[in-house]
């Protein structure tokens, strides 16, 4: 899964994308609204955190702007704990907010269910056959018995399965598992995918040759 | 008053903001009710008066009426029993009994030899019989039983005559004691003893009114006639006064309650509004559609009061949510770091950018709660401040020198023009205000860019303007700098706390001067300071 943060406090801004990328996502930061539009227009995230008070562009704008092209789900950081601004954020177009002060579990909390939702799931865990998926708590069973995973190899399970049935090409794939700083090459995605078959059985990921995976 | 009792005890227990309205309701303190009360006492006393003047006239009438009609039939009589001889002597027909009114014997207590050209036929007792003429008669109807009647006693105190219909109970009130002899001065008897007749005042007697009068001889007429009639329509135009006064008093009452409750409404309108902004509702203003009363121009005044006061109560509300978030970011900060560190073991470089990230935000929240403070205490009127004399071109050297390093980092020219400026006040504090303004101009000029501070004396003030060759302020912001917490770029980057300005003014203000800014889009902004001269 790949997120975007956009806040203007340094400090806030590396926390939280450190703290995002050690829970397995690929993160992308920008440090006002201009910037935070420009990716969030160029780049397919799977959710956007997005600070309101920010120098440029304010958090209000930019979702604005960008609700004309995306339809990214966006969780507003907001320090403005008013009925009125949190309305307005939410008929602005954010699917979510967090009010600042926050605890770090509670942002993840809303992020898993902004992305779960505009995947079209509704419970945290997926079964595929015998295989069960813990969003929440990212463990994978398989029959019953823990699965370990590495962070790679869980959140491409992970976007497959929240898109089961379809195909998912390798571009999808890398915009969603790898942030801009990431230097990998195409080939470990076979390396993922192929210790992924060993965990969960050969039949439970199916190569499309030249368009992508699948779980069926 | 039984409608109110029980409006007043629900009041009292609809719970304490209501209690404040009612608590002291009490039938004196409410005005309605005095007025009623005084309203009510007034218009009892006037239709009072009115009533018992309109029945004495009426009463009065009616006896003089009667009075009139009975001294009328005395008189009647008491010629008849004046003239006996007169009536005989033109008839000169003995035995003739029936027309002559008296057979009246030689009066032997009339003074001595009788009168010349009177015939005194009297015996010792004065008339022995009388006969009513028929033209007297027709004056006392013996049929009808509240008709006129008479009594008439000699002067032993025997009745001479009584009419048929006479109450058989009626008494000869006047004075029995022997009439007074008249003098006999030898021309015969004196001529009011014979014509004015003592004669009592007119009288009730039961049901009856009656005259009496005494004859000079002494026999004694009563003439009187039952008024029961009379006393009953008396009676029934007194119940109809009363009647009709009591509808009067009724409806002035209710008209009365009607006007003082009009009066009273605009009152209860301000009260009930009142109740409502006590209870926190400010946004509440009479309504002052009847603004030409003098109720009207108080309700005006009040609500200029109440939307002054909400006015302040809303920065107050601004403010105080305002300084909560802008305390939110750094704790924002120092939650995140420090749960995104404790999550997993760390190496001692990343506690340590924790603990530095952690003390900058803690530093933050120190600079921003200094700030409020600062703000409070200048609010309050409570921060101390020196007053001396001192000279605020010094002052604005001395700030230049501390500034110059800021500056010389920027690639910025601070260049001055600064006359002695005699001022009174604490220097300290316009230091303060003056680095600001330097700071601020620096921070937001542009690369090899140009701050100038030149000061004046004129019209009395003195006058220091900071300006700077920056991108300047938006019209659209320009009026909003001073605001607390407001900041052009609605970020906190800066680092500052969005207070600076806010302060800045403040204390200019603390020292009876005024701080205005002027701008102009890519050109640069002037901030002026003007002081009083001392």
């Amino acid at each position: 899964m790949r997120i975007l943060v956009v806040e203007d406090e340094v400090d806030l801004l590396r926390s939280i994308a450190q703290a995002l990328r050690e829970e397995g996502y690929a993160v992308d930061t920008a440090a006002n609204g201009e910037d935070g539009l420009l990716n969030a227009e160029n780049s397919d995230y799977d959710a956007i955190v997005l600070d309101v008070m920010m120098p440029k562009m304010d958090g209000w704008e930019m979702l604005a702007r960008l609700r004309k092209s995306k339809k990214t789900p966006v969780l507003l950081l907001t320090a403005r704990d008013q009925s009125r601004d949190r309305v307005r954020g939410l008929d602005t177009g954010a699917d979510d907010y967090v009010v600042k002060p926050f605890d770090l579990p509670e942002l993840f909390a809303r992020l898993r269910a902004l992305i779960r939702r505009s995947a079209g799931q509704t419970r945290n865990v997926i079964e595929v056959g015998d295989v069960t998926i813990d969003v929440a708590g990212r463990h994978v069973a398989r029959g019953g018995e823990a699965v370990p995973l590495t962070a790679r190899e869980y959140a491409l399970l992970e976007y497959l399965a929240l898109h089961r049935g379809e195909l998912v090409t390798r571009t999808t794939l890398y915009e969603h598992l790898f942030d801009e700083n990431d230097s990998t090459m195409s080939n470990l995605l076979d390396v993922h995918v192929s210790n992924l078959r060993k965990k969960l059985g050969a039949e439970f990921i199916s190569t499309r040759r030249g368009h992508g995976y699948c779980i069926e | 008053m039984n409608d109110e009792l029980p409006m007043t005890n629900a009041g009292k227990d609809a719970g304490a903001p209501s209690s404040i309205h009612h608590s002291s309701f009490s039938f004196f303190n409410s005005i309605r009710w005095r007025l009623q009360i005084w309203y009510g006492v007034i218009l009892v006393v006037l239709l009072a008066g009115f009533g018992a003047t309109a029945f004495q006239l009426m009463r009065g009438g009616t006896y003089r009426r009667v009075d009139d009609e009975l001294q009328r039939r005395a008189g009647e009589l008491s010629q008849l029993l004046r003239q006996p001889f007169r009536n005989r002597g033109q008839e000169g027909r003995p035995g003739d009994r029936p027309e002559r009114p008296f057979d009246r014997p030689p009066e032997n207590q009339l003074p001595d030899g009788p009168p010349r050209g009177r015939d005194f036929n009297f015996d010792r007792q004065g008339p022995r019989e009388f006969h009513l003429p028929d033209r007297q008669a027709a004056f006392f109807d013996e049929a009808d039983t509240n008709g006129f009647y008479f009594i008439i006693w000699r002067r032993d105190g025997s009745e001479l005559a009584r009419s048929t219909n006479a109450p058989v109970d009626a008494v000869d009130f006047l004075p029995r004691a022997p009439m007074p002899r008249p003098q006999n001065n030898g021309d015969g008897p004196p001529k009011d003893w014979i014509r004015l007749p003592a004669q009592l005042s007119p009288h009730m007697h039961g049901q009856f009114r009656e005259i009496e009068m005494r004859m000079p001889p002494g026999e004694r007429i009563l003439v009187g006639r039952s008024i029961t009639r009379q006393l009953s329509d008396l009676r029934k135009t007194a119940l109809m006064l009363a009647g009709t006064g009591a509808g009067i008093l009724l409806l002035g009452l209710l008209g009365g309650w009607w006007l003082a409750s009009r009066a009273i409404r605009p009152i209860e309108d301000i009260s009930a509004t009142a109740a409502k902004i006590s209870r926190g509702d400010l946004a509440q203003r009479i309504d002052v559609s009847e603004t030409e009363s003098e109720l009207g121009r108080l309700a005006s005044v009040l609500n200029s009061t109440f939307a002054r006061l909400d006015a302040a109560f809303t920065q107050q509300r601004q403010f105080t949510s305002d300084a909560a978030h802008e305390l939110r970011t750094p704790v924002s900060v120092m939650l995140t770091q420090t749960q995104t560190t404790l999550n997993r073991e760390r190496s001692a470089a990343e506690y340590r950018e924790t603990v530095e990230s952690c003390q900058r935000a803690a530093q933050r929240m120190r600079r921003l709660i200094e700030s409020l403070l600062e703000l409070a205490r200048l609010d309050a009127g409570q921060q101390p401040m020196k007053h001396a004399r001192f000279d605020l071109a010094q002052t604005a050297r001395d700030c230049v020198a501390h500034i110059e390093p800021l500056a010389a980092a920027r690639h910025v020219k601070i260049t001055s023009e600064l006359p002695p400026l005699p001022c009174t006040g604490d220097s300290e504090r316009l230091a303060q205000v003056i680095t600001n303004l330097l700071t601020n101009a620096i921070t937001y000029n542009k690369e090899n860019g140009e701050v100038r501070i030149e000061g004046e004396t004129k019209d009395g003030s003195v006058i220091l303007r900071v300006s700077d060759t920056g991108t300047g302020i938006s019209a659209e912001d320009l009026p909003r700098v001073f605001d607390r917490f407001y900041r052009v770029d609605s970020s906190r980057t800066s680092g500052n706390t969005g207070l600076g300005l806010a302060i800045s003014k403040a204390i200019v203000e603390a020292h009876g001067g005024q701080m205005e800014v002027t701008s102009e889009f890519n050109v640069g902004t002037a901030f002026t300071i003007r002081l009083p001269l001392s």
